[in-house]
């Protein structure tokens, strides 16, 4: 309540000219906003390693040592599988959390170097001498000085002040600057004009105050603070992640506890079948998947970056592929931030001018007379100046001392004109009355260009009824006809649009004085007013407003086509909300609100249907005084909103209220109101240009051009990768159970292992990630943009459907055709399949050196052991063959190939040619047997399998074809994943 | 089989397809959850359908193995890559290779005397005349088909005398386990006709201490094998085919100490080298004679 104490009572509180203020800043720290608990390097190192596959693959490991480590107490240690195993996965683990992580350090550094560093400097009056000291030792009860251009160093009660203007968009969403005065206007010390904020701009004017809060003690460290309680949501995918994980680790726990009672009834010693168990469950780990999915994700946050969207989170990536809502702050994200020209009235007509940002759009007819008389006001009834040496700057991106709208007016002239300054200077200023509040107008006259006119010319502009009431006669088609009450009515017409639109309208008028009465060189006194400012000549109206993007209209309809709800939340006023909102199509054509349905059918607000307005704005004030489920209802029952004059916590509460209702919410802003809701949101999207450290702290997405637009490529980026995600998790998964039946048959049949450890690992981590990865690459199979987002509650990464056929279909088919090789290398080789059953006792027996085949030759052990190493090598290539099918099949879900396209993933078939290359590699490269037991293999068995890789195609092919033909059929339902 | 019970939850998807048209809310329902509940094929259905896809994954499963045994002689092993090298065992035979026994201990060297009784039984010179021929020796004996496909091959005659005092007829040494000059077997394995070719494989003692070993004599005289016992037919039409071995007899080994002993086959192109393998074209045991 400092605002409301009296400035006596003020000094008085905080003894101001204190010399102690040293002891101050020791009690109150710095005054700066102390940084959000920056995480510990290490903590999100080992973030990285706590994911939910990563979990399910420590685990793994761990079984992996114990099952070792019981191998070891029975003296067997002739294999060292397990050790392997359990290394390569933790290997997986810690390598792709080394990636991860490095990811996510390069965006943080991209956003890091955005951080403005320059210390902040600051006027500071101790003891009546000025100093300039850093801001950060400020303290409670200095004065300082502040004036047009600075940064506010502390919240400030002001004291004195000229025509001090603050911008306090970035905290309050307010896109006008606010005057400040020494008067307390209001109780609340946000609304108070005697208060200035930590960190807002001051645009213009001077202003002493004295600081009443330093630090995070400030308006703007308590929103801060207030963000950092904030828990960030856990992102969609990490979800999914961890349903597939749930899944995964049921059916691994299902399958080994089966083959676990199946081995203790075949007659295995108990430990011995505990290892079984444990071999089981890791196999159903899918080792390769984490490399994937993290490659996945860092392709599309590569994508991302390079269309100016930087992801902090490689999870988030995805995120805004299922979001239904975003929560939409207005300034500096839908909007420009500044204010431009955007419609000009006169010869009684509404013009509209251009205002986007880089001036392509279309411009008005400028061809009458009033338009050049209105032009001359315009440029010359102006303070506002451009910095120099701004030649080469595209006009709207010039820096302008002055304030808002002259800014605006100032800009609009110059790209109408030309060059303003040197306009100016020809008609040379004789006197001027700046504007203010009483007035309500701004005046200056000038001398003419021409030097024989003598004339002076008087221009005004102020408030428009101000501006009318001076006025005698209106200027139309350049004749000046008297203003009569059919004009009047015009103007009022004229003056009512512009302001329903949300515009700050000026009006405009000008009169050429009389050269008798006043000759040049004539003195004029603005004390006195010695000259006419009535009877004015009318020229017309401008209005201004801070223009959407120009981006935004077209990206606000995709996302809607998307099914994608958009909400406006900011803290401007309802009438600036509505009309952005109208403009951007947030309210679409058409739709009213309650109130606008009340206006048009002329009857009270509590008659109307609320069901009926599609439309609804609501401001603040109600906000405060409804219940969470009054919210939510509103939030159901119209699909259109604008949230006005909202404060940060309850654009927090309105980002709650649309997940409780099961939306995945984005939230876009710039400013330090919106970093609460940015974190509380599902993913937060900050604006890198305009926004403030605390929104891109609290984001987890940065749109590094601002543009609003990117949100789209974000959507359909996230909906693409959660397509081709499933699309790469079925391709890895599918292997799993060629992996695993091998040792359940080994287990349950006792033939010798058809595949070995070793071999699993090279295909998860070595052949089979390229292909996986570059489905990543896959196109889009429909319009995703014209799809409903998905519902986060059925539509799973991997469901059932998924893993039921990946493993019990395309999964049998390809043990099938790894079991048809294995049997015929063995059987060429000298083993029919009948003698391989139960063969395994004798076959492992490494004393024995004469096993019989089926031709009665002997075999010694070694000789054995390269056949197994056979075995793995052609069961190897039969995988990988079926993969190469495989992948060729997961290119889509739903589509044929053939529409698809084979060769339109260029990096899909680069890839399956260097799977092959690899496999050829690992076959026949010298010293392979002895290494990682891969053997070169005959040709004839690398075409065993293309009968089952045909089969997995066409196969597929068919279920494609029920899919498509029979949607909602029973086949469509179990089939399509 | 497991699919059935998996699969007879409903699976939830996403719609595709333009056609349904955006929605114009972005929030779902919060009425989903009681949305119809997405219909469930029937578990017998499901059961049937698994029934038809692995019916017929066999079926083609079994089609390719029939094919590929189309491809498999069961007379002729199709490739013999891992046989190039044959392998050695001995005999008495333990899972170490260790012929240990004390002289003076009946039982310690009744175990082996007993293995070699069992081996060589097939080797009485009755029974090789009964079902083998006598061959000419020196040459190959080789039986071409003549036309008639996997016509049955005659096997030579390998007799148990030609062993001579390693035969352990009528041997009151039992095979001179008893008086310490021990008898080991060494035994090549078979190999099937492509074989290993021209030149005849002997066996070699290449023992590092070769004057610790004392003396030894070789049965058939100085390890060779003549060249009649090849090449083999395979079982299936080689039935009565008789393995030729040699004996080694160690005549004055040093009692107490332990012997270690590589046998190699001495042949041009028998490879005996491989690192991996010990037992392909070699065999390495030990032998210690104890006496009290």
């Amino acid at each position: 309540d400092d605002h409301q104490l009296s400035v006596e009572d003020l000094e008085l509180k905080y003894q101001t000219n204190i010399n102690k203020a040293g002891e101050i800043l020791l009690r109150d720290g710095p005054n700066e906003l102390k940084p959000p608990k920056g995480t510990p390097e290490y903590v999100k190192f080992a973030r990285q390693l706590a994911g939910g596959l990563q979990c399910l693959m420590w685990v793994a490991a761990a079984i992996c040592l114990i099952a070792f480590g019981i191998q070891c107490g029975q003296g067997d240690l002739t294999s060292a599988d397990n050790l392997y195993l359990a290394i390569a996965l933790i290997a997986v683990v810690v390598v792709t959390g080394c990636f991860g992580y490095y990811q996510e350090f390069k965006s943080t550094n991209i956003i890091a170097s955005f951080k403005n560093l320059v210390p902040q400097q600051a006027t500071v009056i101790r003891d009546g001498d000025k100093f300039q000291i850093n801001a950060n030792q400020l303290v409670v009860g200095d004065l300082v000085e502040i004036k047009g251009g600075d940064r506010v160093p502390a919240d400030i009660r002001i004291i004195t002040s000229q025509g001090c203007k603050v911008d306090n968009s970035s905290l309050t969403g307010e896109s006008e600057p606010q005057t400040r005065a020494p008067e307390c206007t209001h109780e609340s010390p946000l609304e108070t004009r005697n208060i200035a904020f930590f960190s807002t701009m001051c645009l213009e004017g001077t202003a002493t105050g004295i600081i009443v809060n330093t630090g995070d003690r400030t308006i703007i460290g308590r929103i801060a603070t207030l963000a950092s309680g904030v828990e960030n949501e856990k992102t969609p995918i990490a979800i999914e992640i961890e349903h597939f994980v749930d899944i995964i680790a049921g059916l691994a726990i299902f399958f080994g506890g089966t083959f676990f009672v199946v081995a203790m009834v075949i007659g295995y010693p108990f430990l011995k079948a505990m290892v079984f168990f444990m071999a089981i469950v890791v196999a159903y780990v899918p080792e390769g998947l984490l490399a994937t999915v993290t490659v996945c994700l860092s392709l599309t946050a590569k994508r991302l970056a390079r269309k100016n969207c930087v992801v902090k989170n490689l999870e988030a990536v995805e995120t805004l592929g299922s979001t239904s809502v975003i929560c939409s702050d207005k300034t500096g994200t839908l909007t420009q931030n500044r204010m431009t020209v955007s419609h000009l009235w006169f010869d009684n007509q509404i013009h509209t001018a251009d205002t986007t940002e880089d001036q392509s759009g279309q411009s008005f007819d400028q061809s009458s007379e009033t338009w050049r008389a209105l032009c001359k006001i315009v440029s010359l009834c102006n303070r506002a100046f451009f910095k120099s040496g701004q030649d080469n700057v595209p006009v709207p991106k010039r820096i302008v001392i002055g304030d808002a709208s002259e800014t605006a007016l100032l800009k609009f002239s110059e790209i109408a004109l030309g060059n303003v300054m040197e306009y100016r200077e020809r008609y040379k200023k004789a006197c001027e009355i700046p504007f203010n509040s009483t007035n309500k107008f701004q005046l200056s006259i000038h001398e003419l260009e021409d030097p024989r006119d003598p004339r002076y010319l008087l221009v005004m502009k102020g408030a428009p009824e101000r501006i009318l009431e001076r006025c005698a006669t209106i200027m139309i088609k350049g004749q000046e006809l008297p203003l009569d009450e059919q004009w009047k009515e015009a103007f009022q017409t004229a003056y009512m649009d512009l302001g329903g639109l949300g515009e700050r309208v000026l009006g405009f008028c000008h009169l050429y004085l009389d050269p008798g009465q006043f000759p040049r060189g004539f003195s004029f006194d603005t004390e006195d007013m010695n000259f006419p400012t009535s009877g004015l000549c009318f020229a017309g109206l401008i209005s201004m407003i801070d223009p959407p993007r120009a981006t935004v209209p077209d990206a606000v309809m995709k996302c809607r086509t998307a099914g994608i709800r958009v909400i406006m939340v900011t803290g401007d006023h309802p009438i600036t909300a509505k009309a952005i909102a109208a403009s951007v199509g947030i309210i679409s054509e058409g739709s009213e609100t309650v109130e606008d349905i009340a206006a048009r059918m002329r009857i009270p607000v509590e008659q109307v249907n609320k069901w009926e307005a599609r439309a609804c704005v609501v401001n603040g004030g109600q906000l405060k005084d409804m219940e969470t489920e009054e919210l939510v209802e509103i939030l159901k029952m119209h699909p259109e909103m604008v949230f006005a004059r909202t404060s940060p916590q309850q654009k927090l509460i309105i980002v709650e209220s649309c997940q409780k209702l099961g939306a995945i919410v984005a939230v876009t802003g710039d400013g330090v109101n919106d970093s609460p809701a940015l974190k509380k949101a599902d993913i937060g999207v900050a604006m890198g240009i305009a926004g403030s450290d605390a929104a891109k702290n609290a984001a987890d997405m940065i749109l590094l051009d601002d543009n609003f637009a990117s949100i789209v490529t974000g959507v359909e980026q996230g909906r693409l990768i959660f397509d081709n995600l499933k699309k790469s998790i079925a391709y890895t998964l599918t292997k799993n159970i060629p992996e695993l039946t091998p040792y359940l048959i080994y287990i349950t049949v006792s033939v010798p292992l058809p595949l070995g450890c070793i071999t699993i690992l090279f295909i998860e981590l070595c052949t089979d990630i390229f292909p996986s990865v570059s489905l990543a690459y896959e196109k889009a199979e429909s319009d995703i943009m014209h799809l409903k987002p998905r519902n986060p509650r059925r539509d799973r990464l991997v469901n059932e459907a998924l893993a039921v056929y990946s493993y019990f279909q395309i999964g049998a088919i390809q043990s099938f055709a790894g079991f048809t090789d294995y049997f015929t290398a063995m059987a060429q080789e000298g083993w029919f399949p009948l003698l391989c059953v139960g063969l395994r006792a004798q076959w492992e027996n490494d004393h024995l050196q004469d096993l019989q085949d089926s031709y009665g030759q002997e075999w010694t052990f070694g000789q054995r052991l390269y056949q197994e190493y056979t075995c793995y090598t052609v069961f190897f290539i039969s995988i990988e063959m079926c993969q190469i099918s495989d992948v060729l099949i997961r290119k889509t879900r739903r589509l044929s190939v053939f529409q698809q396209g084979f060769f339109r993933n260029k990096i899909l078939v680069i890839a399956i040619v260097f799977q092959l290359c690899l496999g050829c590699f690992l076959c026949y490269c010298p010293g392979m047997p002895n290494i990682f037991n891969f053997m070169p293999i005959r040709f004839q068995w690398w075409l065993v399998p293309l009968p089952y890789g045909i089969l997995i195609f066409v196969y597929d092919e068919i279920r494609k074809l029920g899919v498509r033909r029979h949607p909602g059929s029973w086949w469509d339902k179990e089939l399509y994943y | 089989m497991f699919g059935g019970t998996l699969a007879g939850g409903g699976s939830g998807r996403r719609g595709l397809g333009g056609s349904e048209g955006a929605p114009r809310w972005g929030l779902p329902h919060v009425g989903a959850l009681l949305d119809p509940p997405l219909f469930s094929p029937p578990p017998a259905l499901i059961l049937f359908f698994y029934l038809v896809f692995y019916g017929f994954l066999t079926a083609l499963f079994t089609l390719t193995m029939w094919v590929m045994l189309q491809t498999v002689d069961p007379y002729i092993p199709k490739y013999q890559d891992r046989l190039s090298v044959p392998g050695m065992m001995i005999r008495p035979k333990t899972d170490t290779l260790d012929v240990t026994f004390n002289v003076s201990n009946t039982e310690s060297w009744d175990r082996y005397v007993k293995m070699l009784n069992d081996f060589l039984e097939p080797y009485n010179d009755s029974i090789q005349a009964a079902t083998n021929d006598a061959c000419r020796p020196g040459r190959y004996n080789e039986q071409p088909d003549n036309g008639v496909l996997n016509y049955p091959k005659r096997a030579c005659q390998f007799n148990r005398t030609a062993l001579g005092a390693c035969s352990g007829l009528n041997d009151p040494t039992h095979y001179g386990y008893a008086d310490g000059r021990p008898c080991i077997l060494i035994k090549m394995n078979r190999v099937g006709e492509a074989g290993w070719g021209l030149a005849p494989p002997n066996f070699e003692g290449s023992p590092p201490h070769t004057f610790k070993l004392g003396e030894m004599v070789m049965y058939p005289p100085n390890g060779h094998i003549d060249l009649m016992y090849f090449p083999y037919y395979g079982k299936k039409v080689h039935v009565n085919y008789t393995q030729p071995i040699v004996a080694v007899k160690f005549l004055t080994l040093e009692a107490n100490t332990d012997h270690n002993v590589e046998c190699k086959v001495n042949a041009v192109n028998i490879a005996t080298t491989d690192e991996r393998d010990k037992f392909a074209g070699r065999v390495a045991f030990k032998i210690r004679v104890n006496r009290d």
